[in-house]
């Protein structure tokens, strides 16, 4: 192992000597705008296992990559017009961001749904490191895993054992680094659920309504529940109201509107937990509310987990936000409910337009 | 007293044993250490993922809480394990679990494991509210004892967080009163979703907190302070969700992405304000002076720098949480919270009727 000391005339130097240890599948520990990094050729295999190893960590915990430019970013990783813009402006920066990979770069680095953690930062010897490079290095910290990270070499030195030295090709030290905070990671993948077509669902009748105050969208709902509560013994299954509309349109002011009739008035948004249940009075012959947000969902699989199906085998109303999603459990909701399909449009600032099908 | 405490309230399995307000070991086992992951950036719904981890946590929190001292000879051994844990619960006094408010599939799972430990090891079950546990989470102690802080009774509590944000009297140690509250949105939660309309992906706080300050936490954009003129303690964020949507429609792209770090700057700051706006509220309503705030986003160093200004103003004091990881969901404020209700001879009665209640109040 050789340590070489990065001061402000040499960095040069430095960065050819990293370099050629680098090409030769070596371990460096370098300086970063955060804490001190572990470095090596993120597109070599052979390397990464190396580091891996060195990291303790288990297969399959995601490692993310310095690029030096948004050139090399988008050679690495997927990005669409509206997510560049956004890049250019944050980039470079403390920030990780997640993206479909390409898969140039080893697999064993993203993460198990293909994504990969992509870091231009704002560091000057990382930048020049990179780019003389040209492919992209791993930028993960220099400590075992479940370790913390450490902001000097000294510190680094004092939890490695004799064998995990040995690992190190070069160390890099620039003394003592300022205490900044980790990056922080900003996920921009997209979601890979089904999302309902019109055409899923048939219905007998629909009704439009125009809201012009939170009151009104909640006396809407209460009408169209009352309408369904009328019919007799019509249906004796669930009842499913599935919500859909864009952020701040008030689909949550049009769950309360039904809560409120069912004797709940202090129903909230359930997005951070995902749903809330509410049990109903006797009278109702429904036995509890459940007032679910698909908004965090992401992926099928966590379907499974809300327990939907055991949810269907009682007689319950379900109010579901952001409804669309529900792609993936359509046929379950169809086959053991009745479907009322609520969508929620932006006239103006105020006005709601709320188009009811059932 | 030492209280081994479960929360499986969200999305984080945790446990730990606790020694009055003294942290013995906390042990929390996110989605995002075993689906590899990004620091918490895919949340989940997991009630297999509790399922899957809660023994492994409860046997970890009991390990580190290194009170098995007297057994270190065995635990080399691998049939001594099961041995190791049961020498480890004889040391344990009481049972403690988080019974609500959270997600319902996720709430069962830890009360499912206290039962068993109960029948198993003939132990007192102490229900603990997950927002008792947040508000203690201020009065919280590393093993050592660390920070002293002593309880300087009535409080005005500020508990903001993804899923929370209340206004609550706490008068004495289990005396707490819901003075103020969200009608639809929680605070964290607004600024999750304004980062989304930005698409900044998930999660927004942090992200939106670093941008900005970045942008030097200025507001140029001046945002509507939802119920500044209620004249009640309550909060609403979903009319500021619909005003930024509406200006963020009318903005032209370009000017959207030039503008990213001021806009959410100001977003932020709307949000903030409101919280101020009504924390002051309560001040000059209540005469209370010392500020408690906790939750998630009271990590957030620029609403830190708020509400210690907003105490300086009225010559009271602020705490937050004392470490880094008691600002999120963890078992440690629960085993306090827990401890504190112990003494005050609260355990669960009918320990088969017991059960989880998702929308549970102070």
């Amino acid at each position: 192992m050789k340590v070489i000391r990065l001061t402000d005339n040499n960095q040069a130097k430095v960065i050819k000597e990293a370099i050629k240890i680098i090409k030769n599948l070596g371990l460096v520990v370098f300086p970063t705008d955060t804490v001190y990094g572990l470095l090596i050729d993120a597109t070599n295999e052979k390397a990464v296992k190396k580091l891996l190893k060195f990291k303790n960590r288990p297969a399959g915990k995601a490692i993310s990559v310095f690029v030096n430019d948004l050139v090399m970013l988008k050679d690495n990783v997927k990005v669409n017009n509206k997510q560049e813009k956004m890049l250019d402006q944050i980039l470079p920066g403390h920030f990780t961001v997640v993206l479909s990979s390409r898969h140039k770069v080893s697999k064993l680095l993203e993460s198990e749904k293909g994504t990969l953690g992509v870091r231009f930062i704002k560091y000057k010897p990382i930048i020049d490191l990179v780019k003389k490079y040209g492919k992209p290095l791993t930028a993960t910290s220099a400590n075992l895993a479940s370790r913390s990270p450490h902001h000097s070499v000294e510190s680094l030195f004092n939890e490695l054992s004799e064998t995990k030295k040995k690992m190190i090709d070069l160390v890099v030290d620039a003394g003592k680094l300022p205490p900044n905070k980790p990056s922080t990671v900003i996920d921009l993948t997209s979601e890979k659920l089904k999302i309902i077509r019109q055409g899923d669902m048939v219905f007998n009748q629909s009704q439009s309504f125009i809201s012009s105050s939170e009151d009104e969208t909640k006396k809407i709902a209460s009408f169209i529940l009352q309408k369904l509560l009328k019919v007799k013994n019509a249906d004796l299954r669930s009842l499913t109201f599935i919500i859909e509309g864009d952020l701040g349109v008030g689909k949550t002011i049009f769950v309360k509107g039904i809560g409120e009739y069912l004797g709940w008035d202090d129903i909230i948004s359930p997005t951070f937990v995902v749903y809330y249940e509410y049990p109903l009075l006797k009278k109702f012959s429904f036995k509890k509310l459940y007032h679910f947000d698909l908004y965090q969902l992401t992926d099928t699989e966590e379907f499974k987990y809300l327990g939907i199906n055991e949810i269907l085998n009682d007689k319950n109303i379900l109010c579901i936000e952001w409804g669309e999603k529900a792609g993936e459990i359509m046929e379950l909701l169809k086959k053991k409910s009745k479907i009322v399909y609520v969508n929620m449009k932006y006239v103006d600032e105020k006005k709601r337009k709320i188009i009811v099908n059932y | 007293m030492k209280i081994l405490a479960i929360d499986t309230s969200c999305d984080e399995t945790s446990a730990a044993v606790v020694d009055g307000r003294r942290v013995l070991s906390n042990v929390i086992y996110s989605q995002v250490l075993l689906h590899k992951k990004w620091g918490g950036v895919v949340p989940s719904i997991a009630k297999r993922a509790h399922e899957e981890r809660i023994d492994f946590v409860v046997d970890e929190a009991l390990k580190k809480s290194k009170f098995q001292i007297s057994n270190v000879k065995h635990s080399f051994d691998i049939c001594h394990l099961d041995f190791d844990i049961k020498n480890s619960m004889s040391k344990i006094d009481y049972l403690a679990v988080t019974y609500g408010p959270g997600l319902a599939v996720a709430l069962e799972v830890g009360i499912k494991k206290v039962k068993e430990l109960s029948k198993k090891y003939n132990k007192k079950i102490i229900p603990v509210n997950h927002m008792e546990g947040h508000i203690y989470s201020c009065f919280t102690q590393n093993s050592k004892g660390n920070p002293k802080r002593e309880f300087t009774f009535p409080y005005l509590v500020l508990l903001v967080s993804g899923g929370h944000t209340e206004i609550v009297l706490w008068k004495d140690y289990l005396d707490f009163q819901i003075i103020g509250k969200t009608t639809d949105d929680a605070a964290g939660e607004a600024l999750d979703k304004a980062a989304k309309m930005l698409g900044l992906g998930y999660p927004g706080g942090p992200v939106i907190e670093r941008l900005a300050e970045e942008a030097g936490n200025v507001d140029p954009y001046k945002f509507p302070r939802p119920m500044r003129k209620s004249g009640d303690l309550n909060f609403s964020f979903s009319g500021l969700k619909t005003a930024f949507y509406y200006f963020l429609q009318k903005m032209p792209e370009e000017e959207k992405n030039k503008m990213i770090k001021e806009l959410v700057s100001s977003f932020q700051e709307a949000v903030f304000d409101s919280l101020l706006i009504k924390t002051e509220a309560a001040i000059k309503q209540i005469g209370i002076i010392n500020l408690v705030v906790a939750g998630g986003v009271a990590a957030n160093r620029e609403l830190r720098k708020r509400m210690k200004n907003l105490a300086k103003k009225y010559k009271g004091s602020v705490v937050y949480p004392p470490y880094k990881y008691l600002n999120g969901d963890n078992a440690a404020m629960i085993g306090v919270a827990a401890f504190f209700k112990a003494k005050a001879g609260i355990f669960v009665k009918h320990i088969e009727a017991f059960d989880r209640i998702p929308r549970l109040s102070l």
